[in-house]
């Protein structure tokens, strides 16, 4: 790693978390120190539920795996991980691929960008990965360049907004935080009524469980989780993914 | 949901490794910048309880703590370990130097009821004041029946079969739900928190609550007189035979 990128990268991470991440946006102009960073503290891996598809992830071989969070040199690495909810997703987009031949998809929250790096696999005519942070675009980019795919990528926050221009909408692992299942529970009718397709990959989580949302969704696939998912998700053992219907 | 809803008490206290030093002025201990974390034994009965959810016999795991601010941390530890939600019930740092097991099992006890909780699970004892009162305290208030020191609890038809450490070896009694258990050492090995689950815990609900809300008055019951060290040992004197130990004792005319 370039010796003098990583002091000032932890300085960084005790700096606001806006900051940190502004830090990188201007920095990565020439993305490839970011790309570096990526590489060091990742591994490439196929141990998931979707062995077709290689991803950057933070595994127990990796030394990030077991730290406090505080001297991890990214902020909230959510795409290091790659959550049973996207998981259960992205197998039931390979599995299935006649539903998204063709078809315009948009992969809200994208994380490790599998569901939408799957949905290309699955011949789905144009991708879109979303995620806020730029890390995370960072990322999907070049996992994308692992699967031999090319997607599209953006940075806005839609949750809530006018997007009725896609056949589908991935929501994968979406449902850790009861705002956001309150905040899905405004936006989601509204999407599906201008014609969206919405799918959601969720393993149990219980904002998800209790939430009034639920009696919209109908189950379409489920799956128990691997091994791996199992030790780190405290009791969630299946995964399913539900269609949003109303 | 079927499965037990568990309520953890988690105490922050001064880290087990640290040397404790009595303040100057014999009012208490240093705690002024000194690393804190949660009590060891609290940690078991997260630990039990994240397991308990794996294995399906929970479905609910809500932590408690009692104090300052700080206690916050200690919670997002729980958080992180596989609990589902947290309770912090703040007071101010000056009360909670005298807050005593009376207070926090009045707590506890309210928390039970309104959570609808089956079981309450706490340290046997927090490795600062070594009161051992908190779980026992809370299953009389509640009207419960309790299993405490307890080294392995395991589901029996609807009840829970309870192995407890006592002096004489070990003892296995049945008790009904709900109840309050307390954890020994001997209980489990508590998990250390991955990164992933760090991160997912600023995620999961943390609620601010005060004594107030849950009626409790946490005025002092005792008044802490003095603190001090333990006494500096006093060297010892080795005798040869049993007349010489006889003429020492007369000599210090203790015979």
């Amino acid at each position: 790693m370039p010796i003098g990128f990583t002091p000032l990268l932890l300085r960084c991470s005790s700096v606001e978390l806006n900051s940190a991440r502004r830090w990188f946006c201007s920095v990565s102009s020439n993305s490839e120190q970011l790309r570096q960073l990526i590489r060091t503290h990742t591994e490439v891996t196929r141990d998931h539920m979707t062995p077709e598809i290689q991803l950057h992830l933070i595994t127990p071989r990796c030394s990030l795996w077991s730290a406090k969070g505080d001297d991890a040199p990214f902020t909230d690495p959510f795409w290091a991980f790659y959550w049973p909810g996207g998981q259960v997703l992205s197998r039931f987009v390979l599995d299935r691929p006649r539903l998204f031949h063709n078809k315009t998809v948009l992969d809200v929250g994208s994380g490790c960008g599998a569901s939408a790096i799957a949905s290309k696999l699955s011949g789905a005519h144009t991708v879109c990965a979303n995620d806020t942070d730029p890390v995370a675009l960072e990322a999907i980019k070049m996992n994308c360049e692992l699967n031999g795919v090319y997607l599209d990528t953006s940075s806005d926050y839609v949750i809530g907004s006018k997007i009725g221009d896609w056949d589908v909408v991935f929501l994968g692992d979406m449902f850790y935080d009861s705002d956001f299942a309150d905040l899905f529970n405004q936006w989601l009718p509204r999407l599906s009524r201008s014609g969206v397709n919405i799918y959601v990959g969720d393993p149990g989580r219980l904002p998800l469980v209790n939430h009034p949302l639920k009696r919209n969704l109908v189950s379409l696939f489920r799956c128990p989780l691997p091994e791996n998912c199992l030790r780190e998700n405290s009791g969630m053992s299946t995964g399913t993914v539900w269609k949003y219907t109303g | 949901m079927s499965g037990f809803r568990i309520l953890v008490g988690c105490k922050r206290v001064i880290d087990y490794a640290v040397k404790v030093r009595v303040k100057p002025d014999k009012t208490g201990v240093v705690t002024e910048g000194v690393k804190h974390s949660m009590n060891p034994f609290d940690e078991i009965a997260v630990e039990e309880a994240v397991r308990m959810k794996e294995k399906k016999l929970a479905s609910e795991i809500i932590a408690v703590s009692c104090g300052p601010q700080q206690c916050q941390e200690t919670l997002r530890t729980a958080l992180a370990m596989g609990v589902d939600r947290a309770i912090h019930v703040i007071t101010e740092p000056k009360e909670y130097e005298s807050m005593q097991p009376i207070h926090v099992s009045k707590i506890l006890s309210k928390i039970a009821t309104e959570e609808k909780a089956d079981l309450v699970i706490v340290g046997k004892q927090a490795i600062d004041d070594d009161c051992n009162q908190t779980g026992q305290m809370t299953a009389s208030l509640l009207d419960w029946p309790q299993a405490t020191f307890a080294s392995k609890i395991e589901k029996s038809n609807g009840d829970l079969s309870v192995m407890r450490e006592i002096d004489g070896g070990l003892e296995t009694i049945k008790v009904k739900v709900p109840a309050v258990l307390t954890s020994d050492l001997r209980l489990n090995e508590p998990r250390y928190a991955t990164l992933p689950n760090i991160m997912k815990a600023k995620k999961k609900p943390l609620v601010t609550k005060k004594p107030s809300d849950y009626g409790v008055d946490i005025t002092p019951r005792q008044e802490i007189v003095s603190v001090e060290d333990p006494p500096v040992r006093q060297a010892g004197q080795k005798v040869e035979s049993v007349e010489e130990l006889v003429t020492k004792l007369k000599e210090a005319g203790l015979v």
